[in-house]
């Protein structure tokens, strides 16, 4: 018996490492170890023994099986460890080929550079406030302390629809739609659609867009304008860009000036882009008119506040570095598609 | 305002470099439009003394001359001239010199003689007889005896200058002068200004026995002041009047009309000068044109005045438009002997109108159109006496003729320093803003923290605090703001509502592809008939502008289909083979045309789209997300647009009312629009999709029982719309009827003709227990029932 068992043990043995496949692991282990198999045909075999000789002999054939049992197993998870490293060499991809993906649209340049600018003046309190395109006179000129006899008024420069109404030429109409209904602490931006009796050229539009700015409160002063002009023109430019006022006039602000930041391109040494003066014009501002508070009902004893005007249309040209504005209005696929984000 | 640096100089000392200068006045509020060096247009070219002139040995037209160039030895120069002569004074270009025509002159020999540079014409110095006397002659320039050999062309010629465009904001017409610009250098730069004081001589005489001066309308004419001169001695003005005339851009003339230009550039006040022979009645009447009374200025040109136009009559007729231009008969001529000198204010917008009305724009109304200072008047004309007295150009007749309802005195303002500071932020010392107020001739003295500031008449615009803080700030410098953080609390500032649905609605276009476009607010009426709207069609009831920049501008849109149709044709035309366009934008409906008040204006939604993957479904998968993204599950009904693919076209219709319509565009519309291609596009009312939000989600419980799905194939009439069989489906499946899905579509061989085969997955699910086949079939039979009362039946 135990020679038997011996002899079946370095046979089975021997066969394993000679296994090729898994089909041939599962096929030897029926043969071994299966009901009709060679290692129950020694089993069934143990009846013809003495009794007394069987227990042992059970050992010695259980002990061959678990030993049996444990090779198989062993070779069996080494054969399927293979099998799925071969997989998954076989699976290697190029990983430099194209991903697939569902291509993006985008916003139109003129309202990314928009969503920016309201991502920078919504944190410091402003609230984004709308305003009708079409006006009246007394929204455009009159309460904006525009006076009747101002070349501003010229139906050369303003598109008029009657006598009273036309197409707003600046978004500071709001200032006085938003002061009439609300009273100080106002902080508030006002993006839109203008109009201007320009010829288009490569510079101008007859339709352009403006953000118009407006705060008003107690104590507020032109350094508090600077300041929140130095914060937007840090985040929109980064935190280097310098802001610089210049005297300017606006009849609804007063004192007024025009902004410039330092150049980004030299730094403010001078170049090209700013025509060597280290600087580049980006709005015009100003402690709103005390007039102007008059007409909408604020003390301006009492209040003070500020006003900006932002082109939105040059912002976004400089930003992108777009040599015509005409660029923004025509609407070519390759020209947008380079702004699909 | 064009500036000569040399005539600046003769009211204000500039000690700085130009470079300085300008930065200075930027600084101060006057921006440098530009900087012309006059002394750039030659160089090399200098004055010489013809000594001796011979005939050239080897050619008959060419003569040598020897040259005294006032530097060394005579210089030799070959001319081909013949109008030169010895002891002649000739511009000379020398070796290495420049031209302003561009031509650069090397010596060189000429037939073998060798010669130094060349001998200039008027036109190769690009000369008129107005610039020098003789310029356009033929030949060499001859130059004359007031200058000696040697001097540089360029201070023989004035061109020794530097000539400043400082751009001048409307606030501030006083500085539409030398004199202005001046006072403003002097501040800027510390020094003291020259400011001519008038003192003249008269001869007698009254000028009330020559004229008489009415003023019928002060409202239009605050302020006319006349006087008279006689024997009056046509000449040439001197070279420096000339010179700064030049500079200015303007001819010069003659002394007279000079003097009158002059004195209107150094003080910013127009003066008009009258022939007094044409002076009909001796009488000088201020008064309002009549309605259709005619003139004819001159400049050749006749006019239909009306009651708003202010005239300067005689005693017959019109003889000059006030502020703007003189009448065809009271020219100053060389024959004058007697002059009516006007200096007076006319009100600003009935210059403007007037000009603008007529079409005519002088240096004259220019300025009165800015604003001209009251008390200026009288200055300007006392100053063209001193300069006609200076000239000798004619006799002044003792007397003033100076009409006015009231002269007003210097306006008295007081302000509070910290009121100055508290808007400023800063806190300047009161000592520095009475310094720089006085400085801009603002008088000022401080009691306590109060500024008494007496403003002048020509800084009408200084009217409060504000005002004064301006001039105190642009002189003190806005360098010296500093930037601060406001105080106060602050939260985040809101959008608006209609913003944030916009904003959803554009990232959800971009993420399925769509770029955003932007077009204009105003069409062409002729895009309306591109659609083929019909005429009674609601969107032809436009608003339209009164002055538009052409007929293809000039309605503003009610809808945004022909700017999207526009757009897709731009790109289809340059070859772009697909786009997914969208536009968000506002139509403008009036509630009555011509308006009577501002129309409404409604937020509108445009989707464009061609290419080879799209077609109608692919435009209603976007409009579907669209209204599935605000809760909404719309109908789809067929629509009639005119401009759409009659049968490929649909209604959203959300709570009975059409909310968007879309479909494939009509071939007729493509082809007007020059699309030749199949194009799909989409309007929507963003109004509608915003209120019609579901907003609020609620949650419903997730099925506990297992769900049983059933497969139906069907053959149909091809013409029956899917959403009919779903209905019928929907309406027949019970409550336990969970989803329909449409899964396969087909028509072709395997189906009989006209007919269509369609399949759908239908998905039973009970919230309480687990279906039983039984319960479903039940379902199933009525359905497939009903579908059969609608000639849909099973497919075999």
């Amino acid at each position: 018996m135990k020679e038997k068992l011996e002899q079946l043990r370095s046979q089975v043995l021997e066969s394993l490492d000679k296994l090729s496949d898994k089909k041939e692991l599962d096929e030897l282990r029926v043969r071994v170890m299966g009901k009709k198999g060679q290692l129950t045909e020694l089993l069934r075999g143990m009846g013809a023994l003495p009794p007394e000789e069987r227990p042992k002999a059970g050992q010695l054939v259980n002990s061959l099986r678990v030993e049996l049992e444990a090779k198989f197993d062993e070779i069996e998870a080494r054969m399927e460890e293979q099998l799925k490293n071969s997989r998954l060499a076989e699976e290697t991809l190029d990983i430099t080929m194209p991903g697939k993906r569902r291509k993006l649209g985008g916003l139109h340049p003129l309202n990314s550079v928009l969503e920016e600018l309201i991502d920078i003046f919504r944190p410091m309190g402003f609230d984004v406030v709308d305003g009708p395109e079409i006006e009246t006179e007394y929204y455009i000129f009159e309460a904006l302390n525009v006076p009747k006899d101002h070349p501003a008024r010229d139906e050369q420069d303003t598109f008029y629809l009657t006598d009273d109404i036309l197409l707003r030429t600046q978004t500071s109409a709001a200032q006085i739609r938003v002061m009439e209904h609300l009273k100080p602490p106002i902080r508030i931006i006002s993006p839109g659609r203008v109009y201007r009796a320009d010829e288009v050229d490569a510079t101008h539009s007859p339709v352009f867009h403006q953000v118009e700015g407006l705060v008003g409160d107690k104590g507020i002063t032109m350094c508090d304008l600077k300041g929140v002009l130095e914060q937007f023109a840090h985040e929109m430019y980064g935190p280097e860009t310098k802001v610089r006022f210049r005297p300017s006039f606006f009849p609804f602000t007063e004192p007024s000036v025009e902004v410039d930041v330092s150049c980004g391109e030299c730094g403010g040494k001078g170049c090209r882009v700013c025509k060597g003066s280290g600087w580049i014009e980006i709005l015009g501002a100003g402690m709103v008119h005390p007039n102007v508070l008059s007409v909408c009902g604020i003390d301006p004893e009492e209040y003070s506040g500020f006003a900006f005007g932002i082109g939105l249309d040059r912002l976004t040209t400089t930003r992108h570095k777009i040599s015509d504005i005409r660029l923004l209005f025509e609407n070519d696929r390759r020209f947008l598609e380079q702004f699909s984000r | 305002m064009k500036v000569s640096l040399n005539w600046l100089g003769r009211y204000v000392d500039i000690k700085v470099p130009l470079e300085q200068l300008c930065d200075k006045m930027v600084q101060a509020g006057f921006e440098v439009d530009g900087i012309e060096d006059l002394s750039q247009t030659m160089d090399n070219v200098v004055v010489g003394r013809i000594l001796k002139l011979e005939k050239h040995p080897d050619a008959d037209k060419l003569l040598v001359c020897q040259l005294d160039v006032g530097r060394g030895d005579p210089v030799q120069v070959v001319t081909g001239a013949d109008n030169v002569f010895e002891g002649a004074l000739v511009p000379v270009a020398l070796h290495d010199s420049r031209l302003p025509n561009g031509m650069y002159i090397k010596k060189g020999k000429l037939r073998g003689v060798e010669s130094n540079g060349m001998l200039c014409s008027g036109e190769e110095l690009c000369l008129k007889e107005d610039d020098y006397e003789g310029a356009e002659v033929h030949g060499i320039l001859i130059l004359k005896e007031d200058c000696q050999p040697g001097t540089d062309m360029r201070s023989v010629l004035g061109l020794d200058d530097v000539i400043i465009d400082f751009s001048v904001t409307a606030n501030r017409p006083d500085c539409q002068s030398m004199l202005g610009i001046a006072r403003e250098v002097a501040v800027v730069l510390g020094e003291s200004l020259r400011r001519p004081q008038p003192a003249y001589k008269t001869k007698g005489g009254d000028v009330n026995d020559y004229i008489s001066v009415t003023v019928e309308d002060y409202d239009l004419c605050p302020r006319y002041v006349g006087r008279v001169v006689r024997n009056i001695r046509i000449a040439q003005s001197p070279e420096w009047m000339k010179r700064c005339l030049r500079a200015a851009g303007m001819r010069p003339i003659n002394n007279i009309v000079d003097i009158t230009n002059f004195v209107m550039l150094e003080t910013g006040q127009p003066m008009h000068a009258f022939d007094l022979r044409h002076v009909r009645g001796g009488k000088i009447i201020v008064r309002r044109a009549e309605e259709g009374e005619p003139m004819t200025t001159l400049d050749g040109k006749q006019h239909k005045l009306n009651k708003e136009m202010l005239v300067i009559a005689d005693a017959e007729q019109p003889s000059c438009l006030a502020g703007i231009m003189g009448g065809l008969d009271s020219e100053i001529t060389e024959d004058t002997t007697e002059l009516f000198l006007e200096s007076a204010k006319f009100r600003r917008d009935c210059v403007r109108r007037t000009a603008r009305a007529l079409g005519i724009r002088t240096e004259s109304s220019a300025r009165f159109e800015k604003g001209v200072d009251i008390m200026g008047v009288g200055y300007t004309m006392e100053r063209a006496l001193q300069l006609i007295d200076e000239l000798d150009a004619g006799d002044i007749v003792e007397g003033v003729i100076d009409r006015n309802q009231g002269l007003p005195k210097d306006r008295v303002l007081k302000v509070s320093v910290s009121g100055i500071n508290g808007l400023l932020g800063l806190d300047i010392p009161a000592g520095t803003m009475v310094e720089i107020l006085n400085s801009l001739s603002v008088k000022t003295t401080l009691s306590g923290d109060t500024l008494t500031c007496e403003v002048p008449s020509f800084r009408d615009d200084i009217e409060g605090r504000a005002d004064i803080a301006e001039e105190v700030m642009r002189i003190y410098g806005y360098d010296h703001i500093v930037g601060t953080t406001m105080r106060g609390n602050i939260v985040r500032g809101r959008k608006p509502h209609d913003r944030l649905c916009a904003d959803r609605i554009k990232s959800l276009l971009v993420s399925q592809g769509l770029n955003e476009i932007v077009t204009y607010s105003f069409i062409s009426s002729k895009a309306l008939d591109m659609l083929g709207l019909a005429e009674d069609d609601d969107r032809r009831r436009a608003v339209t502008l009164r002055n538009p920049l052409g007929e293809e501008y000039s309605v503003m849109r009610t809808q945004l289909v022909s700017s999207m149709l526009s757009v897709l044709s731009t790109n289809y035309n340059r070859k772009i083979p697909s786009v997914r366009f969208f536009e968000l934008s506002k139509v403008f409906i009036p509630d009555s045309v011509p308006i009577t008040r501002q129309p409404e204006e409604r937020p509108a939604l445009a989707i464009g789209l061609y290419g080879e993957d799209e077609d109608f479904f692919t435009l209603k998968g976007i409009v579907e997300e669209i209204f599935s993204a605000f809760g909404i599950s719309p109908a789809f009904e067929r629509s009639s647009e005119v401009y759409l693919h009659p049968g490929r076209q649909a209604a959203v219709v959300v709570n009975g009312v059409a909310a968007a319509v879309f479909g494939e565009v009509h071939p007729d519309t493509a082809e007007r629009f020059g699309i030749e291609t199949r194009a799909f596009i989409a309007e929507v009312r963003m109004d509608m999709l915003v209120s019609a939000e579901k907003t609020l989600v609620l949650y419903k419980p997730l099925p506990r029982f297992p769900a049983v799905e059933r497969d139906l194939a069907l053959v149909c009439d091809a013409g029956l719309p899917v959403a009919e069989i779903e209905g019928i489906i929907r309406s027949s499946g019970g409550k336990n009827l969970e989803s329909i899905e449409l899964f396969d579509v087909y028509q072709g061989t395997q189906i009989e003709k006209g007919k269509k085969s369609v399949a759908y997955r239908l998905v039973f699910r009970s919230a309480e227990s687990t279906l039983k086949d039984e319960d479903v079939d039940a379902f199933l039979n009525k359905i497939i029932r009903k579908l059969n009362e609608k000639g849909c039946n099973l497919r075999s």
